[in-house]
């Protein structure tokens, strides 16, 4: 054993150049497997409720009855409101809130004795104007003392963009019932926003005062917001079982507590069944389980908001969605009650919700894995990157090869050619040695000005991404697929010429230019791998061919011939393609996705651009330059 | 002083006479809860019972020390404003409108909760917040909340150790603040609690053994939280229909033996060792002995052998006469033959009273005098000498 590890420190090419690969390679592979692995029972966890206070299920509800009549008075009269809509020629009147219903809810509102405002606000986003009104109502605790509060939202729109007019209704039928009883600790905010996407983050942003000029100020606060459950009713039959909707803008999500307060209240006190992430037939497998894993992945890697509870969670507010499914026997008044407990469970509250976790995959309604248990998979991937960077760090500190080093001095080549003239006895392992931490000086200023460089150029299509109008998202998408494919041989090109202003380029400089981009990459994802996990992890894998890519040397035709088709892979897994490819296979257009990611960018803060353009994209390109160097 | 020693030796002999069995003159109880917030409604619930329950067997108010961190009946998520239930049928407010809590809130902690139990409190604090038994008293304490280990968690910050309670039992009975304690705690892993005690006449009795939990009875659904624990509820339920009146025969053994682990789902402990007499002794003591009030006080205490009686007291200043006197003597000695006929005749004068000694002035000694006159002609010349020798000498530099 000692011999071996001799042997291994005195080869310089099997301690730099191979076991690096070998390394970087087995880091990946632990990496994916770990994910494949977690949906196991041994390395999952069942769910529990950490918050004393919160005594899920422990109250009778009482919402039923009598109010089913007023749910469907109320229900009447904003039905009406569309009818009229409709023969007044309106458009779209299905789905629009108008402001005749926002004067409707503020009126019922305001009957049911809550203190009512509105709130007009306006966000442009690639080339469109979202213009809403907010109608929302404070009901205010009788016995507390108005410093913490709890907040309803019906949005006139659902998520899916329906008419959500039962929730709507649900809602106002609530806010009356709460309105009678005496119990309540916090105040209870009700929010009627027209839809799911802009208004409650105009509202979120004006209650806690950030929000931009185009959106007008609260003129009625209450205190510190403990919890918000969204109300989402969008059909007239019953239904069987309840959607939670969890994710948050960048992949923040909620206190664990709050998703496991909802499916304990649901299944356990209202015998209605929990779904998450759109898995309606959960069987408790391995695929089950993987696949809602994998789902929850990908909405909290893409970090979009998935509903008006998404706005809620940058301000530290737990949020979740209810939306029914199914066809089954549950009707308003059951989801009402539903509700109506979660209200009280939270009313419990003590403190901020904060005893369970915060950094999360959930597999089932019942079933987890925690940070500590799923980080390792991500930062395994950020880790080969690392690896490989700083090998290569240490690799271009040697005079490995006299070749492509260039002679120093006499001496260096001297010492070179024993080298190569007595390789493997044991008498020649001192000479090595000392040949191979022969010091070599590591030539800086080129590769880090081009890396910097690159990743500064990031911001380019970072700023035309989220400023042009939507209509020519598509084109970009496309011209972006040809730069993509121009841009790296000419840099290449650029490079290997010596840019017309210096000397070529040399061997240790493409190294070093790798090893930077590595150590960017790997670095930038481990650190968000802590923040957003999915992304990290998905942008990960994305990049793994990125550690083996290296300037080819070699005959000429093979170079060739090898460094195209490298570059057509690569090509494929750059960001564009890849938005492209996606589009492809899930049926959604390219410019919806983008003015979509706009949208966020613009309105919900996501971040998850900054980090294609300024991490993904730039780490991309180094590796097609250097392959592409291979061809001059 | 021979005298007096004498006249204590024969009243200590007198009083030793008339020995009768002890009995206690007085009961007080103390009551704490210790954890607060709307979650814990029910250790509340439980102090309050226990509370109602010693007020109905005859203790006064002014005789029981009420703990309670939080206001349940007052919490904006209560229900039913103003009352506190232990049990869902809601049929007796235990809050009611004569409850008198006498350490409310953040007043309830480790510190307050020792000092009062060993009275070290300052001279300005009430009547109301004082524990005021004596060697006399026999002492309720009940406890409940969350614990641990040999701790149970006070408020939300501290918590006391099993040693802290023992010590404080400890002080209690060097400063004869009790007769009998009985020692009663339901809480998680109660039976830790009691495990350090060493002071005598305490019968302890917890509601779960190490490592088990201690659970809640049943939830009133409509003010949403348990309302009682287990333990507690049966003890409760135990005093309640068994111990009807203040003259109820019923024992300690009675309410010991009515513990049913199965309905209890923890092991309740009894610890007998430090009562006098053991298990035998223990079990005869009646419940109302300690749930219950007597008012046969006496002025003084004669007949009675324990700690803080006037007999006991005599005999501990007769010893400490004997001991001054036996110092005396040795001093004497040193003193030298001198002194020692006198001494002898002051032992055998026991009966009366040696002729005081008074001091007079005396003259003084021819031969000294002479001596010292002389020593102050030297020392008024000295002086003298410096004098003259500072003035020549500085008027030659001025």
């Amino acid at each position: 054993m000692p011999a071996a590890i001799r042997n291994l420190r005195s080869d310089p090419q099997l301690l730099f150049v191979r076991l690096p690969n070998l390394l970087s390679l087995l880091c990946i592979v632990v990496g994916v497997v770990w994910l494949l692995l977690l949906p196991l029972n041994d390395y999952s966890r069942q769910t529990y409720i950490s918050e004393n206070a919160l005594l899920p299920g422990q109250v009778h509800a009482y919402f039923t009855g009598s109010e089913q009549n007023i749910f469907r008075g109320y229900k009447k009269e904003l039905e009406g409101l569309i009818n009229e809509e409709r023969e007044d020629g309106a458009q779209n009147p299905e789905v629009e809130s108008t402001p005749a219903i926002s004067n409707k809810i503020h009126s019922i509102l305001q009957a049911a004795g809550l203190k009512v405002a509105t709130q007009k606000y306006e966000y442009t986003s690639a080339g469109i104007t979202h213009r809403g009104e907010n109608v929302y109502g404070i009901i205010h605790a009788p016995r507390g003392d108005a410093t913490e509060a709890i907040v309803l939202v019906a949005a006139w729109k659902t998520a899916d963009d329906e008419l959500n007019l039962n929730g709507v209704t649900l809602a106002l039928t609530l806010a009356r019932y709460f309105k009678r009883w005496s119990l309540w600790s916090k105040d209870i905010i009700f929010i009627f926003p027209p839809d799911s996407k802009t208004g409650t983050q105009a509202w979120i942003d004006a209650y806690h005062d950030l929000h931009p000029s185009s959106v007008q100020p609260l003129p009625l606060k209450s205190g510190a917001l403990q919890g918000a459950l969204v109300i989402e009713y969008p059909f007239d039959h019953r239904f069987k079982t309840l959607h939670i909707v969890y994710d948050g803008v960048n992949g923040q999500l909620p206190n664990l507590d709050l998703f496991n307060t909802a499916v304990a209240i649901a299944g356990g006190q209202m015998g209605i069944g929990a779904n998450l992430q759109e898995m309606w037939q959960h069987d408790d497998s391995y695929e089950a389980r993987l696949k809602t894993i994998l789902r929850g992945m990908t909405k909290q890697g893409l970090g979009y908001a998935t509903g008006a509870h998404s706005s809620f969670m940058p301000y530290h507010i737990d949020a979740i969605t209810l939306q029914p499914k199914g066809e089954g026997w549950e009707d308003e008044m059951a989801l009402g009650r539903t509700i109506e407990s979660l209200c009280r469970s939270l009313n419990n509250l003590l403190e901020h919700l904060h005893q369970s976790f915060f950094f999360y995959l959930l597999m089932q309604s019942n079933r987890f894995v925690s940070i500590g248990t799923y980080l390792p998979s991500a930062m395994l991937l950020a880790g080969n990157f690392t690896i490989m960077a700083i090998a290569l760090w240490m690799r271009t500190g040697y005079h490995s090869d006299p070749k492509l080093s260039g002679p120093t001095g006499s001496e260096s080549s001297k010492l070179k050619s024993e080298k190569s003239s007595s390789p493997g006895t044991q008498k020649d392992v001192a000479e090595t040695k000392t040949d191979g931490s022969a010091v070599a000086e590591r030539v800086l200023a080129l590769p880090l000005t081009l890396v910097s460089g690159l990743h500064l150029l990031g911001l380019v299509p970072l700023w035309i991404f989220n400023t042009i109008f939507h209509q020519y998202f598509t084109t970009v998408t496309y011209i972006f697929v040809a730069v993509d494919i121009v841009l790296p041989l000419l840099l290449a090109a650029l490079l290997s010429n010596g840019l017309g202003i210096s000397t070529p380029i040399v061997r240790q400089q493409y190294l070093l230019i790798k090893s930077f981009a590595l150590l960017l990459l790997g670095l930038s994802l481990s650190t968000l791998a802590t923040l957003n996990f999915s992304l990290a992890f998905m942008i990960g894998l994305l990049c793994t061919p990125l550690s083996f890519v290296v300037r080819l040397e070699g005959a000429a035709p093979l170079r060739y011939a090898i460094s195209s088709l490298g570059l057509v892979l690569l090509n494929i897994l750059s960001p564009p393609t890849v938005l492209i490819g996606i589009c492809w296979y899930t049926g959604v257009p390219i410019e919806t996705v983008l003015t979509q990611a706009a949208f966020g960018w613009d309105v919900w803060g996501m971040w998850t651009q900054v980090v294609v353009w300024c991490v993904w994209w730039p780490a991309w390109l180094i590796g097609c330059v250097l392959l592409g160097s291979s061809m001059f | 002083m021979p005298l007096l020693l004498r006249l204590l030796q024969v009243l200590s002999l007198l009083l030793l006479a008339g020995v009768v069995t002890a009995e206690h003159t007085s009961n007080w109880a103390v009551l704490v809860s210790t954890s607060r917030f709307w979650f814990n409604y029910r250790h509340l619930a439980n102090v309050l019972s226990l509370y109602r329950t010693v007020k109905r067997l005859g203790i006064p108010d002014s005789q029981i020390i009420l703990m309670l961190p939080d206001d349940m009946a007052c919490n904006p998520r209560n229900a039913f404003p103003g009352t506190v239930y232990s049990n869902a049928d809601r049929a007796v407010d235990l809050y009611g409108d004569n409850i008198e809590v006498d350490y409310r809130g953040y007043e309830v902690t480790v510190e307050n909760f020792i000092r009062l139990l060993t009275d070290r409190l300052d001279e300005d604090v009430p009547r109301s917040k004082r524990l005021g038994s004596d060697a006399g008293s026999n002492v309720l304490v009940y406890m409940t909340g969350h614990g641990g280990d040999q701790f149970l968690k006070f408020q939300d910050a501290e918590e006391i150790g099993a040693w802290d309670l023992a010590d404080a039992f400890g002080q209690m009975w060097e400063k004869k603040r009790y007769h009998e304690l009985l020692f009663m705690i339901d809480t998680c892993q109660a039976n830790t609690m009691y495990t350090h005690f060493y002071s005598p006449n305490i019968v302890a009795t917890g509601s779960s053994e190490l490592d088990q939990s201690s659970y809640s009875h049943h939830a009133d659904n409509d003010v949403g939280v348990a309302v009682i624990d287990r333990w507690t509820y049966y003890v409760l339920e135990f005093l309640e229909t068994q111990v009807t009146s203040a003259n109820s025969k019923l024992n300690l053994g009675d309410l010991f033996d009515s513990y049913d682990m199965s309905k209890i789902h923890s092991q309740p402990g009894v610890r007998w060792d430090l009562f006098p007499g053991g298990e035998q002794e223990g079990r005869l003591r009646t419940v109302v002995d300690f749930f219950g009030n007597v008012q046969n006080v006496e002025v003084e205490n004669v007949n009675a052998t324990e700690p803080g009686s006037l007999k006991e007291d005599l005999a501990e200043i007769a010893r400490l006469v004997e001991k001054w006197h036996k110092r005396d003597e040795e001093y004497s000695v040193v003193l030298g033959n001198s002194s020692q006929p006198r001494n002898k005749d002051m032992q055998s004068s026991s009966v009366h009273l040696s002729p005081k000694k008074t001091v007079g002035p005396t003259k003084m000694d021819e031969d000294s005098n002479w001596a010292k006159r002389l020593v102050g002609l030297s020392v008024l010349g000295l002086c003298t000498a410096i004098w003259l020798a500072g003035s020549i000498l500085g008027r030659s530099v001025a």
